[in-house]
Parts: structure tokens; sequence; C-alpha cells
């Protein structure tokens, strides 16, 4: 047995010289060494197994029987790669490598010295006309099985798949080109009955080779759904990813950087944890255009400022006014007072009703008399009572067992009151 | 902690798929319940689950919201795959629903789907083991949140009370106050007090809350349920 010339595979390392030739057939290149005219016959011969002189002399006795086999040679020199190159190697082994191609290759030869011998013994003489004809149906045949096996050929081999809708366009052209060689090929020189007659004969034949390549077009168009259904996913995936590392792993990293201080840990966990939560759900509340959204931001606000989780609840909403923006404003006074001067937990209800907001503050802390605060703190007496009253609503600050509760009520504008629902 | 409910510790079954989670879980309430509390068994999944709490039994089960496995509805499959199992001294196994989730449906399926109450995973130790405690007698526990849920889903927070207490579809005007408190992060101690009734008639209360939230037909709160969103 001959020596291959070259043997890598674009996936296996070289290996080193001498080593018995894998099973793997070469791929189909055009020879760069020990070629005659083009390296055509040396390339086809290594990737079939056989000896280089048999397909020339096939090759010389088809062309002095008819031009046949100039054509082919003519053909096969412009399509096949040479063999120099890893990437055309690449390209090379994506498009030929591959035992349908080759029965293709050698069925095709077959027919094609066949149909030359069978013409020669009714004693005709072979013109372009029939030579033609013949290259195209041949052409056509090859790009058909190239591509019908293509799915199978990918699994096997397990590539990166070509491009499937090339691959179906080249179908389409191939089965075009057998066609028009077909009905070529059966009418020459006849009259019009002898057109029907090939037509119908060419039709069912497709008919025929539909139903054979049927499960293969359909696999092929399957593969082709799966493959854009698995990038769909895969571009979720790396959205996902992309948000968790801009966000979550950017979090531990400053975490494990501040691990000396709790204050700033449970800051950006609690940071970090709300923001995950509203990419993962949207969030409960609305925008800030609505009351809901306003208080939720104001709480996020405190929370990330005194780093105190704040438990905060809110049930309905109505749009945001003035006079929902200073209850916004005096809440927030609670609960910076809450976080700074009491003890956690601190909760928050808001409740938007229909005729009245009301918003509390609770925190577990020793709590203070109102009436000890000294007049010249702003905080209480100001922000928060005097804020609330300007605005039509009411204040109160209630000492409890354990914390204190400030309550701030607003009642809703009558002329909004049956608008809301 | 509320008073002991006999001599026996309460059996526990932990049902979470971090197994970080299950451990601090755990270790906080070894250190807070002395030996009030023991915990039997711990699962991942939801079918793990079923199979832990049908083979020990147990008087609560700390149940995740979220969980792999079964029908895909995490939590409410386990208590319906539990169905049945009584405990040893014969009494229905109680949930106790543990989440990270916000998402009100999720809160709201689990609940309809039998859990006695719902805690956010950020709950302290000892806040967690008097949860467990109240859900082991038969009480339920509501956080602010899910009463905050359904304050907003029974229509209260609008005004809508029930004529009288037996309607499904309404909160009474007591059941609305109760819920407020517990909105604003009072204790069952502190509503009693602060309405001048009972913590047993708190819970009551509170009882009757969740088994309208269980039984309602109430549009908003089947839409929530029905319409749960899946990641």
């Amino acid at each position: 047995m001959r020596e291959y010339e070259v043997v890598t595979s674009p996936h296996a390392a070289p290996g080193p010289q001498g080593v018995a030739p894998r099973r793997e057939r070469p791929p189909l290149r055009r020879a760069s060494e020990g070629r005659v005219v083009a390296g055509v016959c040396r390339g086809l011969a290594d990737h079939l197994g056989l000896h280089p002189l048999a397909l020339r002399a096939a090759i010389v006795v088809l062309t002095l029987v008819g031009g046949t086999g100039a054509l082919i040679y003519a053909f096969l020199w412009a399509t096949v790669e040479p063999d120099e190159g890893e990437a055309q190697i690449r390209a090379a082994r994506t498009r030929w490598a591959d035992p349908g191609v080759l029965l293709v290759v050698g069925g095709g030869l077959a027919v094609l010295l066949g149909v030359a011998a069978l013409v020669q013994s009714w004693g005709l003489d072979l013109r372009l006309d029939i030579t033609l004809p013949v290259l195209l149906l041949t052409v056509g045949a090859v790009f058909v099985w190239s591509q019908l096996d293509a799915p199978r050929r990918d699994r096997l081999l397990a590539h990166q798949g070509i491009d499937r809708r090339q691959a179906l366009g080249r179908l389409v052209l191939g089965l075009g080109l057998a066609v028009a060689g077909l009905v070529a090929l059966g009418v020459q020189g006849g009259n019009l009955a002898q057109l029907r007659d090939v037509g119908g004969a060419v039709l069912l034949t497709l008919a025929g080779v539909s139903l054979l390549a049927a499960p293969y077009v359909a696999r092929l168009w399957r593969d082709l759904r799966e493959e854009q259904a698995g990038r769909i996913r895969e571009t979720e995936r790396a959205d996902i990813a992309a948000h968790l590392h801009d966000s979550v792993l950017q979090t531990l990293a400053l975490i494990q950087r501040r691990a000396d201080d709790p204050v700033q840990v449970a800051r950006l966990a609690r940071a970090q944890e709300r923001e995950l939560r509203s990419w993962l759900y949207t969030g409960p509340t609305g925008h800030a255009a609505t009351l809901a959204g306003a208080v939720a931001a104001v709480g996020h606000e405190v929370e990330d400022l005194h780093g105190v989780p704040i438990e905060l609840v809110v049930t309905g909403d109505r749009p945001l006014d003035a006079d929902g923006q200073a209850l916004v404003n005096a809440l927030r006074e609670a609960l910076v007072n809450a976080v700074r001067h009491g003890e956690p937990p601190v909760s928050a209800y808001v409740e938007v009703g229909r005729v009245s907001v009301e918003a509390f503050v609770r925190d577990h802390g020793a709590g203070f008399d109102p009436d000890d605060v000294p007049a010249d703190r702003l905080g209480v007496r100001e922000s928060i009572l005097g804020r609330m009253q300007r605005h039509g609503g009411t204040a109160r600050v209630r000492r409890l067992e354990s914390g204190t509760e400030v309550s701030l009520e607003l009642p809703v504008p009558v002329e909004h009151q049956g608008a809301e629902s | 902690m509320t008073e002991p409910s006999g001599s026996m510790p309460i059996r526990l079954v932990l049902v979470d798929d971090h197994r970080m989670f299950r451990s601090g879980v755990r270790a906080e309430l070894d250190e807070i319940s002395g030996n009030r509390l023991e915990i039997v068994g711990e699962a991942g999944t939801v079918d793990r689950a079923v199979e832990v709490i049908r083979e020990q039994q147990p008087d609560v089960v700390l149940l995740d919201v979220h969980l792999p496995g079964g029908n895909g509805r995490g939590g409410s499959d386990v208590i319906a795959g539990s169905a049945g199992v009584s405990t040893r001294a014969g009494g229905p196994v109680r949930f106790l629903a543990l989440s990270v989730s916000d998402a009100a449906e999720d809160v709201i399926a689990v609940i309809r789907a039998g859990a006695r109450g719902y805690v956010t995973k950020t709950i302290s130790g000892p806040e967690l083991g008097g949860a467990i405690v109240r859900v082991a007698d038969g009480d339920a526990v509501f956080s602010p949140r899910l009463a905050g849920f359904v304050l907003d889903a029974f229509g209260a927070a609008a005004g809508e009370i029930a004529e009288v207490d037996e309607e499904l579809d309404r909160l009474s005007s007591r059941e609305r106050e109760v819920m407020r408190l517990i909105a604003r992060g009072y204790q069952y101690k502190e509503v009693a007090k602060e309405l001048f009734i009972s913590v047993k008639t708190v819970e009551t209360h509170v009882s009757s809350v969740l088994r309208k939230l269980q039984l309602s037909s109430r549009h908003e709160l089947t839409a929530w349920a029905s319409a749960r969103r899946l990641l």
C-alpha cells in the first residue's frame, strides 16, 4: 500500500512520521506533489485509495471518447481545493472528507462510463449536447448528496456545523441542475411527444427521489431548528451570566475586601439583594411616579445610607402629587430617625386607601418622648409634624413598650376619591 | 418563644435546595431552641422531601417555596405529595413556608396549597423558632409582608370590609385591624395589647384570615395563584 502524503486532520496533532496510515481517508485535494497536470487525478486517487494511473487512464479514455473526461477534470480542478495550508485543508475537509461524497463521485464516474459505453454501442458520435447534460447531472447529484449527508457527517465528526441556509441553497441548485440535465439528455433531437414522455419520467423520478430524501431533509430542518433554539438559550444564559457578573460577583468581591466592617458588609449585601430581587421579580412596587414607587425608593435610600434593613410593606397605590410627596418626605425623616436612634428591626407600613394614606414607621429602641425633644431639634418637630400639618395631614409619635412608632396620615382629596379603585 | 406544647420536642424537617441555607438554619435553631426542637430530616428536592416526610412523620416542615423536582410547583408539590401523612401524635403535619421570593403569587400559591404561614429568609433565629412553635400549635404565622399581601388582595386596604365574619371574599374589620398591625411590625402579643384582646383571640383571627386566604375564590387571589410566574 502506498504512503499517504498528508494525513493530519485539523483536530489531531500531527503524529510522528511513519505511523501506520489512519483508517480515515485523506480529504479530497489536488495533490501538490507527484502530479502530472493539476494534481486532480493524484488527489482523487489518494482520496479513493486507488492507483492514480488507473484514474488518469480513465480520464484520458473518457476524453478520447467524447470529451467528458476533460470536462470532469476541469470541473474537479475548479472545485477541489489545492493541497496547501491548514485553512484550506480544513475547508476541504468540511466539504469533501466524507464517505457519502466518495460514493457519489465513484457512482457518478461509473454512470458516466456506463452511459458513454451505451451511447457508443448505439454507434452514435458523442457530441457536446450529450456530454454537457451528463456533466450537469453529475454535478447536480454531487451537490444534492453532499448536502443531504451533512447532518450525519456533522454528528459523526461533531464539527461546528456549516451554514445550513447555504446548504439548503445548494440543495435547490443541485436539484435544478439535475432536472435540467435529465430533461436535456432525454429530449435531445426528439419531438414534442418525446418531450412529454421524458418530462413525465423526470417528474416521476423526482417524486421518488423526494420520497427517499424527505427524511433527510426533515432531519436537516430539525437540526436547523435545534441549532437556533440552542443559540437563543445560549444568548439568554450569557445575559444572565453577564448580569450576575456585573452585580453579584462584584458585590461579593467588595464584601470580601470589607470583611472587617460589618456595617458596610450588611449594607452591600442588602443593596445587592434588593437589586437582584427587582431584577428577578420586577419588584412589588411600581415606578417612582406613583406614591408606592416613591415610598419604596425612599425606603431603599435610607437603607443604603445607614445600612439598617427596613421591612417595608406597601398596599395600594395612587399617583404622586405634592401632598403625597410631602408624606414621602416626612416618612423619610421618620425612617432616618428610626434607623439612627432606634433599634432594628425597623418596620414601615404604608397603606394607600380610598379616603386617606396612612404610614407607620416603627423601631424597637428605647424610645423617646416627643415632648422631651428640644425645640431646636428640627427633625421630628418640623420635618415630620410640621410638614404633615401644612399639607392637611396629621402626624403622631407614640412610645410603645419596646420602641417608638411614628404614624402619618394624609387625607386623599375628595375629587380623587371616586377615581380610586 | 411561647409556652411548650407538651414535653416532647417539636420534630422538624428542613426542605430547601440550598445546603448552605439548611445548615445555617440548623445551627441557628440548635443555638436558640435548646431541646425544644429536633431536626429529624432534611431534603433538597420535592421528591426527596415527600419521602423524608412520609418516613419521619414530623410535626412541622420548614418549606422553601422554590424547589426542583415534582411537577415544577416547588413547595406546593411537597404539600400535595404529603397529603394524608400524620404526625406521630396523630395530628396533621404543619407546613411553614420560608422564602426569599417577594412575588405575591409564589406566597399565595404555597399558602393555598396548605402552608400554615409564610416568613422571609431574613427572619432572625429567635423569631423563626417562635414561628415554628406557633405553627406546631396549629396557629398561623404571618410576616408583615404576607399581611400586606392579604390586605391588598382582599381589598381591605381600599376599605372593603365583610358584613359578616364568615364571608370568604373579604376580611372582617377586626381581621383587617390585626393584619394592619402585623404589617406594621407588631408581634401577636403587641397586637393583643393594642386591640385590648387576648393573644389567643389574635391567633384565632389570624387563623381565620389564613382560612379565607386558602378557600376564597376572590378574583385577585385566584389570578395571583394561577398566574404564578416561572423563571
